[in-house]
């Protein structure tokens, strides 16, 4: 057998947490004199989820197809479980990618896609078929399905076909190039809560890569964010949300409120606004910066409320319901802010009359320039 | 019956005559040489007096006929086969694959398409008899092949602008080897238009007069010879062998079309 070859038999017994199953060590990929990706260091734990967010252009699919060896790197080496890959063609390597078109072949059936990879290895058709049913009972899928033609299949059938096909590859890294992003609301926080169990499953490593932040929230342990070919953040979801170190990753995460301030005696001002702005407790306070105030913790400031530090005086523009939440938007001069509370905090104020809106400095982001 | 119905049934009335009209148009010169096939007269002459199979049975004996239609058979086979190598590379060139000469490659294949058959039959007469080459049916291949592949070419990247790359590249990532992509997805996603491409180099090759008339040397193909006998020394065997002709083409579309459906159907299956 050559060693090459993808085979489970030839791995080594490291146990979970046992070092990086994947490393990338200063990673960049130039097309004619365009840096698609630039200089990327990466460690990704064996059996972790870790989701790529960043918008179309910030090189998260070069980086995905470099890892799947579609792409090669310019410079630095990819590195799975220690050996480096980047000369290694697709079909030498250890990782199946989910393509965002699913990429299934038309002319066979669900049953004839899924065991495609097993067909490649020469494995015989009845062992085939016994693994096909096998992975099709672990996506959800019927029996009935293993003749069914692949193009008759629906979105979320296909999506699942897609997805036990490249388990048959029995890989060491799944990668997913935004396969849900044409699935609409519903079946996809279905398909998003099965492929997190199915990680959980499987127990392989997957990454994962989406332009919504939201997505990577729900099924991640970890998320790198991207931005112009760098990686511009790499933490928990918690850290991502509580603690962004940037302007561009707040922004990334949905609607927020960013103040451009500058200091002053202690506190920070902000152009076209009256008041006097307390930065959040703790970390260093540079001269100028970004305070990120997000709706949910934007509130009504009641008149008899003197623990509310940050206070502005505006009119209510418009207002939504987002079912459970109401959202309105408040205008202070050519700003207008979002604030979000439940019903139960949900303001009394007619629209065009003046509002008092607040936040804790503890509930505030400040984010240098 | 309200007016509206009155109306549409009308108009399905009239498409089916103009339907019936254009058909009747093309293959009234067709039925007409199959009629004059059938007579018992040495010349052409309506109404058909006497009716016989004799022409018939006199040009299925005859050996110069047989001659010709092996000859005709050996052109156009040879024809398809390199025909449709050719043209599927030359697809995946034109359609697939971006390089650098690839805007260029796709005007020029097309050119030999442009050129006026007959010239193109005597610049090749020329060029053949500049290198030494002697006429044969054998030289009639590489004449006809200027003028069909580009034909194929086209016809099967039709066929690959409407193949997703992602297909070979998830194969490849997949664990199969390029043997393998091009054997398990290319090929048999492609086959539609490498079957239609193949059809159409056969039937294009075996009708072709003006470039096989100059290339051929002492040889002799169908179209050929039914030239020759219409210009001089007419025979019952032209409108015969017209007809015998017609109706080969028109089985082979038949067979191939009733192929396709066969396996389609096992498809959806």
């Amino acid at each position: 057998m050559r060693d090459s070859v993808v085979m489970h038999e030839d791995r080594p017994d490291t146990a979970p947490g046992a070092g990086p199953v994947l490393e990338l060590a200063g990673v960049r990929k130039t097309f004619d004199g365009f840096v698609a990706v630039e200089r990327i260091d990466l460690q990704v734990a064996e059996g972790e989820f870790f989701t790529i967010v960043g918008p179309s252009g910030s090189g998260k699919t070069t980086l995905l197809r470099m890892l799947a060896g579609m792409e090669h790197p310019t410079e630095g080496d990819i590195i799975v479980r220690g050996r480096s890959v980047r000369h290694l063609p697709p079909n030498k390597r250890p990782t199946c990618l989910v393509f965002q078109s699913l990429a299934l072949f038309p002319h066979r059936t669900v049953g004839e896609n899924i065991e495609f990879p097993l067909k490649m290895r020469k494995v015989p058709p009845a062992d085939r078929r016994v693994r096909a049913l096998e992975l099709m009972r672990m996506v959800r899928l019927p029996e009935g399905y293993y003749a069914k033609n692949v193009t008759k299949c629906s979105g979320g059938e296909r999506q699942r076909v897609a997805l036990a096909r490249a388990l048959a590859y029995d890989p060491e890294i799944l990668l997913f190039d935004e396969p849900l992003s044409a699935i609409d609301y519903k079946l996809r926080k279905t398909l998003e809560k099965e492929l997190k169990d199915l990680h959980k499953e499987t127990g392989k490593t997957f990454i994962y890569i989406t332009h919504s932040l939201e997505e990577a929230m729900v099924m991640s342990d970890r998320i790198g964010v991207m931005r112009g070919g760098r990686l511009v953040q790499v933490g928990t979801p918690e850290d991502i949300y509580t603690r962004p170190t940037d302007r561009f990753v707040c922004e990334f995460m949905g609607e927020v409120n960013v103040l451009p301030v500058v200091a002053a005696d202690g506190a920070y001002v902000c152009a076209g606004l009256t008041g006097r702005f307390t930065p959040p407790p703790g970390g260093p306070q540079p001269p100028k910066g970004f305070i990120v105030v997000r709706p949910e913790f934007l509130h009504f400031v009641e008149d008899d409320d003197t623990t509310t530090e940050n206070v502005i005086v505006g009119t209510i523009y418009n207002e939504y319901s987002l079912g459970s939440r109401m959202q309105y938007q408040v205008r202070v001069g050519d700003k207008t802010f979002i604030v979000e509370q439940s019903r139960r905090h949900a303001c009394s104020g007619a629209p065009d009359r003046p509002v008092r809106i607040g936040w804790h400095a503890r509930d505030a982001i400040f984010v240098a320039e | 019956m309200n007016p509206q119905e009155q109306r549409l049934r009308r108009a399905r009335l009239m498409t089916a005559a103009w339907t019936g009209f254009v058909l009747l148009v093309i293959y009234l010169p067709v039925l007409c040489s199959a009629l004059a096939s059938l007579g018992k007269g040495r010349y052409f002459l309506f109404p058909i007096r006497g009716w016989s199979v004799d022409w018939w049975a006199r040009t299925l004996d005859s050996i110069e006929i047989g001659m010709l239609l092996r000859t005709s058979l050996a052109l156009a086979a040879a024809v398809t086969v390199v025909a449709v190598a050719a043209g599927f590379f030359g697809a995946l060139a034109f359609a697939r694959y971006d390089w650098s000469g690839r805007r260029l490659y796709q005007k020029i294949v097309l050119l030999p398409i442009f050129f006026p058959q007959p010239v193109l039959g005597l610049a090749l007469l020329l060029w053949f008899n500049a290198v030494g080459m002697e006429m044969s049916w054998r030289t009639a291949i590489v004449a006809h092949l200027v003028w069909i592949v580009p034909v194929v070419t086209l016809v099967i990247a039709i066929k690959v602008y409407g193949f997703d790359p992602a297909l070979e590249e998830a194969a490849f990532d997949l664990g199969a080897s390029r043997l393998q992509v091009l054997r398990e997805v290319t090929l048999p996603i492609l086959w539609p238009g490498i079957w239609s491409g193949a059809l159409f180099a056969f039937l294009l090759s075996w009708g072709n007069f003006p470039l096989s008339l100059y290339t051929t040397g002492a040889d002799s193909t169908v179209p050929e010879w039914l030239y020759a006998k219409m210009i001089a020394g007419y025979t019952p065997m032209v409108p015969t062998l017209g007809t015998m002709s017609t109706i080969a083409a028109a089985s082979a579309l038949g067979i191939g079309a009733l192929a396709a459906m066969l396996m389609k159907r096992r498809r959806a299956a």
